[in-house]
């Protein structure tokens, strides 16, 4: 583990020098900080009260590439199976970090900006001076500071006041890890301005071959200005040779409305920070996860929905289905601070547990500093609905089948949250797959 | 069609089933009355495949077959049909898909090809026209947020969908106001014929009256205490339980 944190230090050194005059610009500063405190922290333990049940020890101890400047040998044909079906969008691929042009496809250009991040350094310089590092605050958390350090590319979008841009964008993070295990860091900046409208979907793929595994760390940064409104998408169904682990943090004006469903299928170990500091009046967030998963699957959401001033809303709502030696952690923190007077937080996780191997470990925190608020939590595990089953198979379904069924209506109350259809009706067609050959 | 002989049945050690016997031939219409907690629902629930009960003896013979030995989906792709005392609420779960899975497992059973989408539409809205059901609650999910008749009606309308040879409708008439009280009986009427049987679990002598039938049972502890013909439905309405109880006593020393 001490080996892969020198191999970052090193590697930070050289990709400085490949820096050449940006080395000296506030960005950089940013990034030697954000080093300088990866290497005090070092990779979180399970000693660390946020990372309890999801331990990174076996994963940092193996050996990674960083090849943020590596050319990809990859095709569209690699990558199509990796897009939404029928859609007009936006792509974005990020091959081990590195932005290809050959493999994306921008078609919006009214109303927004839409370039790698690594190009937004400079042409965008004031805006990503005063936005970047600004909400993802990587100064307690050792994940975050590495990713700070290496943000030297993902995607930035800029949303203009009052565009509301209908393509979606796809953010695509593929880890090509075949020739050797390999570790993708990547960054993203979304910007949107005063009632601006986007939709954003975030996935990562990881490539392997023999023993390889892939380590992804994709950090995204959002900022919604007065009354904008983001659909926020993260979709991971990655292979179990591949770990993940990224974080969103949103920064929300006054009656903004955030809107975000992480879907987990499948992965190795899969960590997803989700932060939204309801920093305007009346603004709104809504947090959706499903995971779905079996094998050795570890699935860990992190969630913190901050209401920092009076009348907003959050409402937070994290369903799973575990089978096999499949983990769950959840950990949903609603914070109340002193001003936020009429905030309304509702908060609820709900898991259904397929095998007697699986586990979940979940946790909600209520830190609440004002008085005049109407918050809620709620968890639950266990199987599925004794009565409902019976009742289906009264009418004639076997077990499986009235199982499926439920199963599917479960994940369903998730999966309805997702307002881009084509990725909905993906995504739900996967669901029924899985669940009817985990259980037909 | 069905013929119980000695059935008995206890959930969590207790027994509520204490030796039924009873026989129901084909296009009969059989009542069971009694009073609250005799075991009228255990009989419903065990003759569907409840499988909380335990069957300490006893069996129970479906047109040659034995039903006990049969799953609840095989019980009702062979033609038994439960209309719940009280009906799941399925969320998520559209009454639409349920059905169209409901009636194609059924269908395959009998060796027939899945419904075309066109076809099962128009059965549909037939059955719906049949119970007076409306589009908006066949397109909900199951039962979810149903007023109690509403439920009761959804039961009798999967019925009609399922078309079953014996029906056992548990207190279906609790809930129902006076018009849907006409309206479900008569659907049930209608669906009924000479190769068709129908077990009515009822505590009034109004549903009775539309849905008239052959034999009267009592059920009391565990046991018919009591059988006749429509007569004695009326007898019990005038009476109340207590006759019947003093001879259950009566019987038993
Ligand atoms: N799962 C169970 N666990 C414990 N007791 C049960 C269970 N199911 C039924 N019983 C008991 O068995 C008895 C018979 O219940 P059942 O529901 O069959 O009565 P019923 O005749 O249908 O009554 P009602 O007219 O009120 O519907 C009751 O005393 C009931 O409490
Ligand atoms: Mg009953």
């Amino acid at each position: 583990m001490v080996e892969f944190q020198s191999k970052l230090e090193q590697e930070f050194s050289l990709v400085e020098r490949s820096l050449n005059g940006q080395a000296k610009s506030p960005i950089h500063a940013i990034r030697k900080q954000a080093m300088a405190r990866f290497a005090e922290l070092g990779f979180p333990t399970i000693r660390h009260e946020e990372w309890k049940y999801t331990n990174l020890m076996p994963i940092v101890k193996q050996d990674y590439a960083l090849t943020l400047q590596a050319a990809s040998s990859l095709t569209k044909a690699d990558i199509e199976p990796f897009l939404i079906p029928d859609v007009e969008a936006n792509v974005l691929v990020f091959v081990n970090g590195s932005y290809s042009a050959a493999l994306s496809t921008i078609i919006s250009d009214k109303g927004v900006e839409v370039m790698p991040l690594a190009e937004a350094f400079t042409k965008k310089t004031a805006v990503v001076e005063k936005h970047f590092a600004q909400y993802a605050a990587w100064q307690n958390d050792a994940m975050l500071a590495l990713n700070t350090a290496f943000s030297l590319n993902g995607a930035y979008i800029e949303v203009a006041n009052s565009a509301v841009i209908e393509e979606p964008f796809h953010l695509l993070f593929v880890n090509d890890s075949r020739q050797q295990s390999t570790f993708a860091p990547a960054r993203n900046l979304i910007v949107l301005g005063v009632n601006a409208e986007a939709t954003i979907v975030e996935s990562a793929h990881t490539l392997v071959s023999g023993e390889n595994v892939g380590f992804t760390n994709v950090v995204s940064e959002v900022v919604l200005a007065e009354n904008a409104r983001l659909q926020h998408y993260k979709i991971q169904n990655d292979v179990t040779q591949s770990h993940f682990v990224g974080a969103l943090h949103a920064h929300q004006e006054a009656t903004s409305i955030l809107n975000t469903v992480v879907v987990t299928l499948s992965g190795g170990i899969v960590r997803n920070n989700l932060n939204a500091v309801l920093a305007g009046k009346a603004a709104d967030t809504h947090f959706y996860g499903l995971y779905l998963v079996n094998g050795k699957t570890l699935v860990d959401n992190h969630t913190l929905a901050d209401h920092a001033v009076a009348h907003c809303t959050s409402n937070e709502l994290y369903k799973g289905i575990m089978d096999d030696r499949s983990t769950g952690v959840f950990n949903g923190k609603i914070m109340v601070r002193p001003d936020a007077q009429k905030t309304l937080a509702y908060q609820s996780n709900r898991n259904i547990l397929m095998s007697p191997n699986a586990t979940v470990n979940t946790k909600p925190q209520l830190e609440i500093f004002a008085d005049d608020v109407k918050c809620s939590h709620g968890c639950t595990s266990g199987q599925l609905d004794d009565e409902a089953l019976f009742y289906l198979r009264a009418r004639g379904l076997d077990r499986e089948q009235a199982r499926a069924l439920l199963l599917y209506a479960f994940a369903g109350e998730i999966t309805e949250k997702i307002e881009l259809e084509p990725l909905r009706e993906r995504l739900e067609s996967i669901i029924a797959e899985r669940l009817h050959q985990e259980l037909v | 069609m069905l013929t119980i002989t000695n059935l008995q049945a206890s959930v969590e050690g207790k027994e509520i089933l204490k030796g039924i016997n009873l026989t129901i031939g084909k296009g009969e219409i059989h009542a069971i009355m009694g009073p609250n907690g005799s075991g009228k629902s255990t009989l419903a629930s065990v003759l569907a495949g409840r499988e909380d009960y335990e069957i300490t003896g006893g069996s129970v013979d479906f047109d040659g077959k034995d039903l006990l030995e049969m799953s609840p989906e095989e019980r009702a792709r062979e033609g038994v049909f439960l209309a719940f005392q009280y009906p799941v609420e399925i969320p998520g779960v559209s009454n639409t898909n349920f059905l169209k899975a409901a009636v194609n497992e059924v269908r395959k059973h009998r060796g027939l090809e899945p419904m075309e989408p066109k076809a099962f539409l128009k059965m549909m809205r037939e059955k719906m026209a049949l119970v007076e059901m409306d589009q908006a609650m066949v397109s909900r999910s199951v039962n979810e947020g149903f007023s109690g008749g509403e439920k009761k009606r959804n039961e009798i309308f999967q019925l009609a969908m399922l078309e079953p040879k014996l029906s056992i409708l548990d207190e279906t008439d609790s809930g129902l106001d006076i018009d849907a009280l006409k309206i479900v009986s008569n659907g049930v009427n209608k669906l009924r014929s000479k190769e068709t049987s129908t077990i009515v679990i009822t505590h009034y002598q109004r549903l009775l009256d539309y849905i008239v039938p052959d034999f009267v049972h009592v059920l009391y502890k565990g046991r018919i205490v009591k059988s006749g013909g429509k007569e004695l439905a009326l007898e019990l309405e005038a009476k109340g339980y207590d006759w019947v109880k003093e001879l259950a006593l009566e019987e038993v020393v």
